[in-house]
């Protein structure tokens, strides 16, 4: 994984640049183009924001402005593993806040944040009508489903102590 | 029609090669669901098995047939024409399947039901498991028996006939069919989707747009992603038949960032319903130009809302415009518009492939047609069901999803989403069609249906809600985002004890204010806690008077206590996140200060050795005052 500092200078916005060369100003291209950043560095970094807002024709603020309004763009890098937190209707009959806190408590993290070790990350995740799976959650985007709390606690431990759960 | 007539010929040679390959068949059912619950194990064992035991067999994919409650569904068909499906089948089942493959036998510990061909003693046909009957699959129909990613397997069903058909037609009578049809929309205000067309047919201003909204952010409902994954081209030749009636000539589908798997599969059918002329100039050689794109959102309710969906397209963050102008005025790219729902889109072909006459065969007089369903929470049989309109809710929540496990009662039933509410689960016979909702201060919705058994707290989902509906609002309107904040702060109040009697008036003012919210997003967030007020008052009481959670789920009114010096006390410490349970000599105790109520000591000790009680004392409840 590069650092956070190389997403930065001349070569990485040429590099951004070439990426994003085919969208067009005027249209419906941010989102496409944010996405493929996204995509290609695992979250947007800022320069990658300005060179899109250069290359769609929009002042730098509102791409911004757009990328903070949607909870599925990271603005920074991400934590080796994600929890995606399933925060819908049946996981929390099933028990899914409790999940939340557990690992909250666990990781000494909020919903959001990331370990400083950079292990884990907590992050507030839709349902997606895996309901079958209810409470789970997502590690790096694999289902870990019909949580018990113990379960929750074990996985939880399991990424403090640099596992990646897969 | 002559270039129709041979595309579905080149398609059902290709289909005809696929279902009678000479021998046994091996098909898995692929969708999100079957993917969370280990497809991609089970695929890897099937390919390994099938080589390892050098079995000549055909290994095919399907969509799912909603049956999630036991993905991986995978079906053995044999040449003889025996059809059987298997339930649950995770990796390390599949020797013991591939083994009765390779004998010729029935893998009996794995089979659910016989699909089609000679009965099987001892197991049910597929029609005939509770979980499919009152069902009638016109939507739904080919889902679970074609390949999503290969087209001619959708052109062999007769697809993309109904657009054939259209094509044929005049605008008007495109229109007029859909209105004597009486299809209305489905993602949530239930408007004529013929009246909806014509708006856009007689707008002025060119070019016009079509938009599928696919962003289905109800937490709960995948009705839509159920099509899009599994049935892509019916949302395809849907919007065909859309262009034909208003003259669009550019779509999108605007698919939740949360759905990868229906992303790739529109795309992927695009692509293939453009190289088979079924998108782009002279369509079918019949003249009509059309084309469109899949486009991406990237997590925010609002974007469901058709004008918070514009904005997203048109290079903005996704806030809800103010109406008018309407999208058939202004819509994207500030062109004239018409948004509709997925399963909106899907009906068109089934009218067009058929009659009129036809369509109404099923549902009610105000309510023709079928809808899907999508059933999760405290319910056997979790999955996507479809019944005609006006069933009782009774027959998909208790027949088909087999009602509450283990013998508890059914407390709520949450129809619709997050700006709908919470009702009783004593009306679970209601009709399921939207009139019969309302009554009782929910809407139906798009399609998602919750169920909640007796031990769960109302409030807590209440709150969940509330506390969605807060983090989603765009912020434009202070009635929305404050109002949706104080309310939040007032739940969070009642679930923790400090509830006030005047928190149910305050809720009620500003219930009233938040109707002054631009969008439907804060007008419709109130919903909730006021059905929780109409519908479960005793339980609010509870809360603010008596400083009980019935459920014993709210964690600020509930306490964890060691309740006997028992077996699994140790393993109860160890698991403790916070070390809240504290080692004194020889006894544990459970230090209320740490405690964050996470359940996990209670499951791990023994039964009956750790317990949950009310944290304050029985308080004699003064009888409220006359109101
Ligand atoms: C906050 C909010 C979220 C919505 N989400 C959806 C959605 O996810 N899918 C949908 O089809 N309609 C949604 N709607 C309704 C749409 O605004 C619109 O009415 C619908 O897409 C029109 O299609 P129909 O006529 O086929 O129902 C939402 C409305 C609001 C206010
Ligand atoms: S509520 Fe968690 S997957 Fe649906």
């Amino acid at each position: 994984m590069r650092t956070q500092s190389t997403h930065d200078g001349p070569a990485f916005r040429r590099a951004v640049r070439e990426l994003v060369a085919a969208f067009r100003p005027g249209g419906d291209d941010l989102l496409p183009a944010l996405h493929k950043v996204h995509h290609e560095y695992g979250y947007i970094p800022r320069a990658a924001a300005e060179e899109v807002a250069r290359q769609v024709g929009l002042p730098a603020a509102r791409v911004w402005g757009a990328i903070t309004f949607y909870s599925e763009f990271r603005t920074e890098p991400p934590a080796d593993v994600t929890v995606g937190w399933c925060s819908g209707p049946a996981c929390r009959l099933k028990g899914g806040d409790r999940v939340r806190r557990i690992f909250e408590v666990e990781l000494g993290i909020g919903m959001g944040g990331k370990t400083v070790d950079n292990r884990a990350g907590l992050h507030m995740a839709q349902c997606n009508g895996q309901c079958e799976l209810a409470p789970m959650v997502w590690l790096n985007g694999r289902e870990r489903g019909n949580l018990s709390m113990a379960d929750a606690v074990r996985i939880a431990r399991e990424l403090k102590a640099g596992k990646t759960g897969e | 029609m002559s270039d129709y007539l041979d595309l579905r010929q080149r398609a059902e040679e290709t289909w005809n090669a696929w279902q009678r390959p000479g021998k046994t068949r091996i098909i898995y059912s692929s969708d999100t669901t079957s993917v969370g619950r280990g497809l991609a194990d089970t695929v890897a064992a099937l390919e390994q098995g099938i080589a390892a035991r050098g079995l000549d067999v055909a290994l095919q994919r399907v969509g799912s047939r909603g049956l999630h409650y036991m993905e991986p569904v995978v079906e053995v068909a044999d040449a003889a024409g025996g059809h059987v499906l298997y339930g649950n089948v995770t990796a390390n089942r599949v020797p013991a399947l591939l083994s009765a493959v390779e004998r010729g036998e029935l893998a009996r510990d794995l089979a659910v039901a016989v699909v089609s061909g000679p009965d099987v003693a001892g197991l049910p046909r597929l029609e005939d498991l509770p979980f499919w009957q009152g069902q009638v699959r016109r939507l739904m129909q080919f889902c679970g028996l074609i390949d999503p990613e290969v087209i001619d397997h959708y052109l062999a069903q007769a697809g993309y006939s109904g657009l054939a058909r259209a094509l044929q037609m005049t605008p008007e009578e495109v229109i007029k069919e859909m209105l004597d049809s009486g299809i209305w929309g489905r993602g949530g205000a239930a408007f004529p989707a013929g009246r909806k067309w014509d708006f856009l047919r007689t707008a002025r201003g060119e070019p016009k747009y079509l938009i599928c909204n696919a962003d289905e952010g109800d937490p709960g409902a995948w009705v839509n992603r159920m099509l899009l994954e599994c049935d892509p081209h019916v949302i395809i030749e849907g919007m065909l038949i859309a262009a034909r009636a208003t003259g669009a000539t550019y779509g999108y589908i605007y698919v939740r960032d949360e759905y990868g798997l229906a992303v790739e599969r529109m795309n992927m059918a695009l692509a293939q319903a453009r190289e088979r002329g079924l998108l782009g100039e002279n369509i079918l050689g019949l003249g009509m130009t059309y084309d469109m794109e899949v486009f991406r959102g990237a997590g925010a309710y609002v974007c469901g809302d058709e004008t918070g969906l514009l904005s997203s397209i048109d290079d903005d963050r996704g806030m809800p415009r103010i109406k008018p102008p309407f999208p058939a005025q202004a819509g994207v790219h500030n062109k004239p518009t018409n948004v509709n729902n997925v399963e909106t889109y899907a009906n068109a072909p089934l009218l067009f492939r058929n009659s009129v006459a036809w369509y109404r065969e099923m549902g009610t007089e105000r309510n023709s047609g079928t809808k899907m369903f999508s059933i999760s929470g405290d319910i056997v049989r979790v999955g996507v069901v479809e019944v005609p309109f006006g069933v009782p809710m009774s027959t998909v929540l208790l027949g088909m999803g087999g009602g509450v496990p283990g013998g508890r009662a059914l407390k709520a039933i949450q129809p619709g989403g997050p700006l709908s509410g919470v009702i009783p689960g004593s009306l679970v016979d209601l009709p399921l069609e939207p009139e019969a909702f309302r009554p009782h201060a929910v809407m139906m919705g798009g399609g998602g249906l919750t169920v909640a058994s007796e031990d769960r707290c109302v409030l807590d989902l209440v709150k969940y809600f509330l506390i969605f509906c807060e983090d989603e609002s765009c912020g434009r309107c202070t009635t929305c985002h404050g109002g949706s904040q104080r309310m939040v702060e007032i739940f969070e109040r009642i679930t923790s004890g400090q509830g006030k009697p005047s928190d149910i008036d305050t809720l009620q003012l500003l219930a009233q204010t938040l109707q002054w919210s631009n969008c439907a997003h804060g007008q419709l967030t109130p919903t909730a806690p006021l059905s929780a007020i109409r519908n479960f008052r005793e339980e609010l009481d509870a809360h603010i008077r008596e400083k009980r959670c019935p459920a014993r789920a709210c964690p600020g009114l509930i306490n964890y206590e060691v309740a006997a010096q028992g077996s699994g006390l140790a393993e109860a410490a160890a698991i403790c996140p916070t070390g809240a349970v504290v080692q004194e000599g020889a006894r544990y105790r459970i230090d209320d200060a740490r405690c964050i109520r996470c359940d996990a000591c209670r499951e791990v000790a023994a039964p009956g050795v750790i317990q949950v009680t009310d944290r304050f004392l029985p308080v004699e409840v003064v009888a409220a005052p006359a109101r």
